[in-house]
């Protein structure tokens, strides 16, 4: 290719001129022609995403509607009967509620903990800086099944003094079976969360600290204001976009959690911790028994499925709504 | 700062004092673990959470080694891991640069298209996929396990690259297109040579998912086991009816030493990648 | 070329070339991965899968055993991960790469295997004289046979599912023991109870009464209900699945109905109210429960055959096991032979291309002399009675398990009775009677007998909805098929003459 690159993106104009108007319709196809490579280098990613990760979310909505084990096709029609079941199913309320709960206490527990952690560990002049990060990243690379065997030997196996941690303090009456007791359970649940995705949120939050300029807190400095002013008049409003970025990638995370809580408690005690990609998982692959002597049910796990993915993409839009309408009153006052 | 050499240095003080309890705190399970892969059966049941052990038993290595057939596990997990990391990057190092640095009909939709697989529920999608790879007659091959784990990770690595070189001085590009670079020249011999940061982040998080990945590696070679990796052949301990936990351990400290190497030979370009990502 | 930026050229130039190398040679592993031989037997190499892990000495010995037999035949067996192995063996014949010889998945079930094609008939070389060296009874329609053709061979034999396991150690501490020293183990519910006490007073909150493992949430804690209502007459017990844990009298489950239910559960709840079990059961995997009761954490667990390899391995034998505890002194209900449930352990796929290296195979693996060391090394009884001589086992608590099999009654087989039947498959409930139980013990569940009643009525709703499937399908099902009126649980099950 000899051409200067007729498809290379314009920046905007700084001035706000508005761009030239749209070229006519025999232009599109010049431009598709002359964005040829664009297409090209598109390619690779388009077809995996469009084949792997599109169309099998597409195929799987047809099995919504039939009762069916996922052996050979789906044959037993049964309408929009799976739906019905699992909305008047109280486990995946159960399921949904947990997840949400486990959402809203892991999400601003973890980013609190992570944005006062990438404080401390973004002062250019604290030693070891780059071991104490390590330190508080490494759980991030573990895999899920790895750290639930790990806990739940230490917790409940072998950890008599786990359990027994606060029977001496008068705290508690006895001895706690901290992942067998329904009222401790999720919240152990999600204290593992926080602990092994936290490295996630440090690093994203230690990035959108570095992209900081220097010479703002130099300057605000020398006009005599303390840290806690710092941070507050500069840290937080330049942190806030990647901050929504940070909150909804948390969100999207906490809401899909399955690994965790399958291998710490597999949803219970008696549904204590289902969540709903447990209760999904249970549904389409039978029960956790040996052999799966339970049939599977495909069509009402992808209902399920379906089902809570449209809850989610309520919930986003209305916390977009929420961020906007936020972003909207903070850009208010500050006129 | 008004405050004294002596206060400032006792602040200071009680700052590492807290990092390195926390850290400790935070570090325990795997220190934990890894007392428990040094420690005899029953030193292990006597030790409870104690992480020490007076007589070290290195042969729990060797053993849950050769047991766990952990050396072909290892090989198949490398290639494994490796492609993944090489196609995820190239994949969506390219696409990444197109959409931040092109215009092209269909760019907006492209966007919105992935960004909505983003929120999109992924339910029971295993048939379609298994089916896909069957048809291109890749079942029971590495290249499988690296077509679907890499398509997992495309859309996350995309808006990385895409944030990453949307902040690249375009002088350098345009100087380049100057001096008679073509398109081509200016991607592979510019921006991906600048762009480090970002591919050792995305590189770092494919390499993370495809480790610990478990279901993928165990449906699509689901007829050769020899093909099977670490995280797979964890189960072997995990047998049904018996357990050899301080083999557990040591498993699972084999498992895990690659992955925290890998991560800390790429950490120090990690948080620069990312903070290249989010700058606008 | 001349670029602005050549500094960078040279190396980005090595890095991409170094790359490149790096992705050939990959590549070429890969492909080389990828070509040599596949999963449907090259040669003749047979592909058998299973799911066993402790039992792999077995079938390891018996695959070199059947190898030196037959010169020229390999076996190449893959150990499935046992969770996920109805799934793959389903996956696998989606994709055609199946293997010449499996054990049977549980599900599907053999039925509607059968039906799908999945499994070569065995006619040809499963004669009549072959069939004769198995127990009567093991090749009927429903069982083994589909259509009158033979699909599959027993190895297990048929014996009572759950015991009561008794840690002499603690009970001798807790001085639960008779005159001459022996350690008294207790056959009653209140005797259970006495002992569970004792050796949590004894202990001064050390050693426990009882204790188990439902990490693994799967179901575990139905295996006490189970084991505990037979006695009390419930002969339908509490088997987790569907389908199953009927009582056959009236051909429906009595969890509401039959009060032993409710009886056993306000006991099992006042044993935990008075601290008798283990406070970590509930998050206790399986397999630490195990190593806690050889390490005599608590006195009693119940559980099964299954639990006994590893023990002896660890040279632990100092235990004693009791099945069906009753209320009163002899149990009012028994454990019921089951010829269907235990009956298919392997079977060759119709997609072989060495069909009868395959069936010689499933002929080596369920003879009278595999069967025999099947006992040997501890694993289970075998189905041919003959294999379960006392004589020659070593392991005292093993011989008793193997003695406990005489306590197994004949009972009714709906499928025997009506063939048909074999098709029908119902569904699960969500929330089985494993859960019930643990929303019991952990007091998740206010209302028991509510609980019991829907449970039993969704149960039954489940059945009559894949009952009345296969009766849509033109065969003759119904809910009647499941009664057996004249069925006295104590007494063997001889089927009235149609």
């Amino acid at each position: 290719m000899t051409l200067s690159a007729p498809g290379l993106r314009r920046r905007p104009d700084p001035a706000g001129t508005p761009e030239p108007a749209p070229v006519r319709r025999t232009g599109l196809r010049r431009r598709v022609r002359a964005a040829g490579w664009s297409y090209a280098y598109l390619a690779p990613m388009a077809v995996l995403v469009l084949a792997f990760v599109v169309y099998p979310i597409f195929a799987s909505l047809g099995y919504t509607f039939y009762q069916w084990n996922g052996i050979g096709s789906p044959s037993n029609f049964v309408g929009l009967a799976n739906f019905r079941q699992v909305l008047h199913d109280s486990i995946f309320w159960g399921a949904v509620e947990h997840t949400f709960v486990y959402a809203f206490v892991l999400v601003p527990v973890q980013l609190l903990i992570a944005l006062m952690l990438a404080l401390v560990l973004n002062n250019p002049r604290l030693r070891f800086r780059m071991f104490f990060r390590t330190v508080y990243f490494v759980p991030v690379v573990t895999s899920a099944a790895v750290v639930g065997v790990v806990m739940q030997l230490m917790l409940s196996n072998f950890g008599d003094a786990a359990g027994s941690l606060f029977a001496g303090t008068g705290l508690t009456g006895s001895h706690i079976d901290w992942l067998g007791d329904p009222h401790t359970a999720l919240a152990v649940v999600i204290a593992i969360g926080i602990w092994h995705t936290l490295g996630y949120n440090l690093v994203y939050f230690m990035a959108g600290l570095q992209t900081i300029p220097a010479e703002l807190y130099e300057a605000a400095r020398i006009d005599g204001a303390g840290p806690v002013r710092c941070f507050f008049s500069i840290t937080l409003p330049m942190l806030r976009q990647v901050g929504v970025v940070i909150v909804v990638l948390a969100f999207i995370g906490s809401f899909q959690v399955f690994d965790l809580v399958q291998v710490l408690t597999g949803g219970g005690p008696y549904f204590a911790t289902e969540v709903v990609n447990t209760y999904i998982y249970h549904l389409a692959f039978g029960g956790g028994s040996g052999s799966g002597a339970v049939q599977p049910d495909v069509g009402l796990a992808s209902a399920a499925s379906f089902l809570y993915g449209l809850l989610l993409i309520l919930f986003s839009a209305a916390q977009v709504l929420a961020l906007r309408r936020l972003g909207r009153r903070r850009a208010g006052s500050a006129l | 700062m008004r405050t004294g050499p002596i206060a400032r240095t006792g602040r200071r003080g009680l700052l590492y004092l807290a990092l390195t309890a926390g850290g400790l705190l935070w570090l325990y399970p795997f220190l934990w673990a890894v007392g428990g892969s040094l420690k005899s059966d029953d030193d292990f049941f006597a030790t409870g959470l104690d992480p020490f052990t007076t007589h070290p038993q290195w042969s729990n290595y060797s053993q849950a080694w050769e047991e766990g057939d952990f050396g072909r596990y290892f090989l198949n997990t490398v290639l494994f891991a490796g492609g993944t990391v090489v196609l995820t990057v190239l994949a969506t190092a390219m696409a990444g640069y197109v959409l931040a640095r092109t215009e092209f009909p269909g760019r907006k939709a492209v966007l919105a298209l992935i960004g909505a697989t983003l929120f999109l529920p992924h339910g029971y999608t295993i048939i379609p996929v298994f089916d896909l790879i069957q048809r291109l007659h890749l079942l029971n091959t590495l290249w499988a396990l690296i077509i679907v784990q890499s398509a997992s990770g495309m859309v996350f690595g995309t808006f990385l690259f895409m944030g990453y070189f949307s902040t690249i001085d375009r002088g350098l590009e345009e100087a380049a297109r100057v001096d008679g670079a073509d398109f081509h020249q200016v991607f592979w011999r510019i921006m991906l040579p600048l762009s480090g940061p970002m591919l050792a982040t995305v590189a770092l998080f494919s390499c993370i998912n495809a480790w610990n990945s478990f279901f993928v590696p165990l449906v699509f070679t689901l007829s050769r086991p020899d093909l099977h990796t670490l995280t797979v052949g964890m189960f072997t301990f995990l047998g049904e009816n018996s357990t050899a936990w301080t083999l557990v351990c040591a498993g699972s400290v084999i498992t895990l030493l690659p992955i925290v190497a890998v991560f800390l030979g790429l950490q120090r370009y990690f948080v620069n990648g990312l903070a290249g990502a989010v700058k606008e | 070329m001349q670029m602005t930026a050549s500094p960078l050229s040279r190396r980005t130039f090595l890095r991409g070339s170094a790359l490149a190398a790096g992705a050939v040679a990959a590549g070429g592993a890969l492909s080389a991965c990828g070509s040599s031989g596949s999963g449907s037997g090259s040669g003749s190499g047979l592909a058998y899968w299973d799911w066993y892990v402790t039992q792999a000495p077995w079938v390891d010995g018996e695959i070199s055993r059947f190898q030196k037999a037959h010169a020229g035949v390999t076996v190449k067996k893959t150990t499935q991960v046992s969770a996920k192995y109805a799934d793959l063996v389903a996956l696998a014949y989606r994709s055609g790469s199946t293997p010449d010889v499996f054990m049977v998945p549980q599900s599907p079930g053999l039925a509607e295997q059968v039906d799908r094609g999945w499994l070569l008939p065995l006619d040809q070389w499963a004669t009549a004289s072959w069939q004769s060296r198995f127990p009567a009874g093991t090749f009927i329609e429903g069982a083994n046979v589909f259509g009158g053709k033979v699909y599959s061979a027993p190895l297990k034999g048929s014996a009572p599912q759950y015991q009561l396991y008794i840690h002499n150690g603690v009970f001798r501490t807790a001085g639960l023991t008779n005159p001459d020293g022996s350690v008294k183990t207790p056959t009653t519910w209140d005797e259970v109870s006495a002992a569970a006490d004792a050796i949590t007073r004894k202990s001064g909150g050390k050693t426990y009464g009882f204790g188990f493992g439902n990490g693994d949430n799967m179901g575990l804690m139905a295996w006490w209900l189970d084991l505990f209502v037979r006695g009390a007459g419930a002969p339908g017990g509490a088997p987790s699945g569907s389908g199953t844990g009927l009582d056959l009298r009236v051909g429906r489950w009595t969890y509401a109905s039959d009060r032993s239910y409710a009886d056993f559960l306000d006991l099992m709840v006042q044993w935990k109210q008075r601290g008798y079990f283990y406070p970590d059961s509930l998050s206790l995997s399986d397999e630490a429960a195990r190593a806690f009761f050889e390490r005599g954490r608590f006195g009693m667990t119940v559980g099964g055959v299954w639990n006994q390899p590893e023990w002896t391995q660890h040279r632990f034998t100092d235990y004693s096991l009791v099945t069906l505890p009753s209320p009163g002194a002899t149990p009012k209900a028994f454990y019921y032979a089951d010829p269907v449930g235990t009956g298919a352990f392997a079977a060759v796929s119709a997609r072989t291309k060495h069909p009868q290296q395959a069936f010689q195979w499933v002929d080596a693996l369920t003879s009278p002399a595999a069967g025999r060391r099947w006992v040997q090394d501890l694993n289970g009884v075998s189905v041919y009675p003959a294999d379960n001589a006392p004589a020659g086992i070593d392991s005292k608590p093993f011989a008793a398990f193997v003695a406990m099999t005489a306590q197994e009654l004949t009972g009714p087989v709906p499928v025997i009775r009506n063939p048909d039947l074999a098709g029908v498959a119902p569904q699960a409930p969500k929330s089985d009677i494993g859960d019930l139980v643990t929303g019991v013990y952990t007091g998740q569940i206010k209302d028991l007998q509510s609980a019991l009643s829907s449970l039993a009525g969704e149960k039954e709703q489940l059945l009559s909805t894949a009952v009345a499937a296969v009766a849509k399908g033109g065969k003759k099902a119904a809910m009647t098929d499941y009664v057996f009126a004249d069925w006295d649980p104590t007494r063997p099950y001889t089927a009235a003459k149609a």
